[in-house]
């Protein structure tokens, strides 16, 4: 292309080939998604497995969440390194992922701190809760928390992915997050075992999957242009 | 009658350039020159017309040690983009 003048025909056509250009260009390689869907898949998986077939690995899977933190920051970095041009879309979407991050931890503090923060408020008004099971008449300390928290997460994991899949029009991430909307309303009648196989199965669907496809085009158009 | 398209932007490189830059936040100028196949020589004169016309922002800083180039398209350039549309539509709706 040179600097010359053209005809307003051609004016219209180039503006019209640049900003498709601009909007088809594609560079995301579905990093975090394969990160975040293979760290929630496993560990969905194994949980439903340790309650399902009684066995014990020995710690608590869902510590890998944490790990998979520093190599999900890696992972940004670099993918925001490697951007040659940053979108309106782009921007909003990272916007959305970190504010999922910042809920993510917000929500496992409050998993973590409820029970024994009401337990403590209970007991300072002089309450006690128990609970009593039907068969054996046995009466235990009651430790309140969120019933059923998985299904909260379920909902927390859909939400940046529906948001992601709308504003992009990435079809993968809008079905994954219906799926993981799904799940959710399952996992409301369902018992903590099966609520841990649906979050496996979220994280599969919801960002494994969706990563992989996009993963596969971020390779497809690296190759066309080598 | 008819108002003289802007002669800035009515230029095949300068135009691919606002044109490329309208839909984006901002852009390296590697990312410039792949999308439009202009010379890197080429392609920095016309930037700097742009700039000096006050229709992009230009950001020269360094990356990896390497030296990088980012264009931004300024309220001012989003104007004279949307004047020249409008009268390059009126023009070719009264050619037709």
């Amino acid at each position: 292309m040179e600097d010359k003048k053209i005809s307003e025909q051609e004016s219209l056509l180039l503006i019209q080939e640049m900003i498709g250009k601009a909007k088809s260009h594609f560079h995301e390689s579905g990093g975090s998604s394969i990160l975040w869907g293979s760290v929630i898949g496993t560990c969905g998986l194994v949980s439903y497995f340790q309650e399902e077939f009684r066995f014990s690995i020995g710690f608590d899977i869902w510590i890998l969440t944490l790990v998979a933190i520093l190599p999900g920051i890696w992972i940004n970095i670099r993918a925001s390194k490697r951007r040659s041009v940053k979108t309106y879309a782009q921007s909003a979407t990272d916007v959305v992922w970190n504010v999922f991050g910042i809920s993510i931890v917000c929500l496992v503090l409050y998993g973590n701190i409820v029970p024994s923060a009401s337990q403590h408020l209970f007991s300072s008004d002089n309450i006690e809760l128990l609970q009593r099971n039907t068969l054996t008449g046995e009466i235990k300390n009651y430790r309140p928390s969120a019933l059923s928290l998985s299904s909260i997460f379920l909902i927390i994991y859909a939400f940046p992915t529906l948001a992601t899949g709308w504003i992009t029009g990435f079809k993968p991430m809008t079905i994954g997050s219906i799926i993981c909307y799904a799940f959710f309303v399952m996992s409301l009648f369902t018992p903590f075992k099966y609520d841990m196989l649906l979050s496996g199965f979220a994280g599969i669907g919801n960002w494994l999957i969706p990563g992989l496809i996009l993963n596969s085009r971020y390779r497809k158009v690296k190759s066309a242009h080598v | 009658m008819f108002k003289d398209l802007d002669p800035i932007l009515h230029s095949q490189l300068r135009l691919a350039v606002v044109s490329l830059l309208i839909g984006v936040k901002e852009a390296e100028f590697t990312f410039l020159k792949e999308k439009t196949n202009s010379t890197a020589g080429n392609l920095s004169v016309q930037i700097q017309k742009l700039k000096d016309a006050g229709y992009i922002d230009v950001v020269k800083q360094f990356k990896n040690n390497y030296p990088q180039t980012i264009c931004k398209i300024t309220p001012q350039g989003i104007s004279a983009f949307e004047e020249y549309v409008k009268n390059l539509q009126a023009y070719l709706g009264q050619s037709k």
